[in-house]
């Protein structure tokens, strides 16, 4: 199988690559290594035209699409409904772009259509990684604390508690995200869990199609 | 090391003031006082120098002239450092005040010490690529000029120092495995670095710019003995955006040294840029980053955390691009 990963930095590239083999269950090829993008909204903007050109000029089976929901609207049960998006969830976002990229585009390399896989750390990826370490940090409580207009955590604070420092740097951050990936590879539940917008990325992989 | 800055009638800089962070990331317009900051901290640099000033020299100063005065961090908050100025552009009195508050009130000699070792830098890729003379081996130059001459000596007297050098470069360009200097007629020293997949040596000239400049970086990072303040103008010139995070680390090293275990003092970073994607990276430290904006003759310093409704803001977009919008400030006036 042969899937395309993007995300904000090699850091977390390198741990969404070992939580994918995780739940899809065996090894894959990463085609176009060297995708990236600045954050939202550059990953909206820039996510038709990489979806555009894995089509056309590669032959990726899948492209996986991770971002961090920042203080935006959390996706939730409601937004699953049929026809239904929130313009302000990330979720709903890039699900749609996909949709709507795709519907256009012709058969390429054998196949109709890439396979999507979308992910949203909530409010960042580090709350993953401090997933089953900390049992405040969950997708719920975050919400709660939106609501409450008291959130339980920053960003800074995370990174500074998954990372033991505010100011990781690339290496210790790279080193860090992927052993925490490594501990949710051997059971993915409690990620999937604490975090919906883990749970969706992984369910979407399960209904993939099986791939040669 | 410097806690806060005060400018009256400095060039453009008529009443202003800033508190500064162990890093520095300084934006805004050409004109608007970036260089103005970085000129004030070495010309403390090089007053500290010289004898001070008796307050009979108090008289020299026209009473409008131009003050730029300095606050120190602990162990030296208990002196304020503030420059006279015979015009406003040319400040050339020293005078170092002991406040009520604050420790270090006897201890000039001290401070001095630290200033004294300040340093500012402006990279040009020629002039590091260039081989350099031998005797030049003390402190790498305001260009990198020395920089193979530097290097080569601090593998001989710092050898552990530089090993930890050569093994971070490797790691950040793994295309290359291993670094070298050659002895040129007229004790020249040059430098070349070998690649990895083939073994070739490619020699200074042949490098990139963004290459050289994470090398002229490196130095500074892995220096035995660090200076209290560095001062690096336009970081980003010639450096991939994607490199700029590693440039950022590196510079992370010097500023909170025991982040990465490391037992070294801190240094003091002030940097400059007109990079977005540089900005970008300080959407978690919006402390370190100082905008400074001119309005009509009269320029100002801002931090970015000062911002008004910074949450809200940054929802909305990347820094750099909220930066190149206007919204959070540091751009050309337009008329
Ligand atoms: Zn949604």
């Amino acid at each position: 199988m042969k899937l395309a990963i993007l995300s904000e930095s090699p850091a977390d590239e390198a741990a969404i690559a070992v939580l994918v083999e995780a739940v899809i269950g065996h090894k894959f090829t990463r085609v176009q290594s060297s995708l990236r993008a600045r954050g939202w909204p550059s990953v909206a903007q820039v996510l038709p035209s990489i979806i555009r050109h894995l089509h056309f000029n590669t032959d990726a089976d899948g492209l996986i699409v991770v971002v961090d929901s920042d203080d935006s609207v959390v996706h939730t049960a409601p937004h699953e409904a049929p026809e239904y998006y929130h313009p302000m969830c990330r979720m709903c976002q890039l699900r749609a772009i996909f949709r709507q990229t795709m519907k256009k585009l012709p058969p390429a390399h054998g196949r109709d259509r890439i396979l999507r896989g979308v992910g949203v750390a909530v409010p960042a990826v580090e709350a993953w990684y401090l997933c089953g370490l900390e049992d405040s940090v969950t997708e719920a409580n975050w919400i709660a604390g939106q609501t409450a207009a008291q959130p339980p955590y920053t960003r800074r604070q995370l990174k500074g508690r998954a990372y033991g420092t505010e100011r990781p740097n690339l290496y210790q951050e790279t080193e860090i995200a992927v052993r925490e990936a490594r501990r949710h590879a051997r059971d993915t539940r409690r990620l999937e869990y604490d975090f919906p917008g883990f749970a969706s990325l992984a369910s979407e992989l399960r209904a993939w199609p099986k791939v040669s | 090391m410097i806690a806060s800055v005060a400018f009256r009638n400095f060039k453009a800089l008529r009443s202003t003031g800033l508190a500064l962070s162990p890093f520095n990331l300084v934006i805004g317009p050409n004109g608007s006082g970036k260089t103005s900051l970085i000129q004030a901290v070495l010309q403390l640099h090089n007053l500290a120098r010289l004898p001070l000033r008796q307050s009979g020299a108090e008289t020299e100063r026209r009473p409008e002239g131009a003050e730029i005065t300095f606050r120190f961090s602990p162990p030296y908050d208990g002196l304020e450092a503030s420059l006279g100025c015979v015009s406003d552009t040319m400040c050339d009195l020293l005078q170092v005040i002991p406040l009520s508050t604050g420790e270090g009130v006897d201890d000039w000699a001290g401070l001095r010490a630290r200033l004294l070792t300040v340093r500012n830098y402006m990279f040009e890729h020629t002039a590091i690529a260039a081989p350099s003379s031998d005797r030049d081996y003390a402190e790498l130059t305001l260009n990198g000029g020395n920089l193979a001459t530097v290097l080569s000596a601090r593998r001989i007297h710092h050898p552990e120092e530089f090993a930890r050098l050569a093994a971070e470069l490797f790691r950040m360009m793994p295309e290359y495995d291993e670094i070298e200097f050659v002895e040129l007629p007229g004790r020249l020293i040059d430098l070349k670095l070998r690649l990895a997949d083939t073994a070739e040596w490619v020699v200074a000239e042949n490098l990139s710019q963004g290459t050289l400049y994470v090398l002229a970086l490196l130095t500074l990072v892995f220096d035995p003995a660090p200076p209290a303040i560095i001062c690096i103008e336009e970081l980003d010139r010639g450096v991939h955006p994607r490199m700029l995070r590693e440039m950022r680390d590196l510079l992370y090293r010097l500023s909170y040294p025991k982040e990465t275990g490391s037992q070294k003092p801190p240094v003091q970073v002030i940097v400059t840029t007109h990079s977005p994607y540089l900005l970008d990276l300080f959407r978690d430290h919006p402390e370190e980053v100082v905008i400074t904006e001119k309005h009509g003759a009269a320029a100002r310093f801002t931090r970015l955390d000062q911002c008004a409704d910074l949450t809200n803001v940054l929802s909305s977009g990347s820094l750099g691009d909220l930066w190149f919008s206007g919204v959070i400030g540091g751009v050309p006036e337009e008329k």
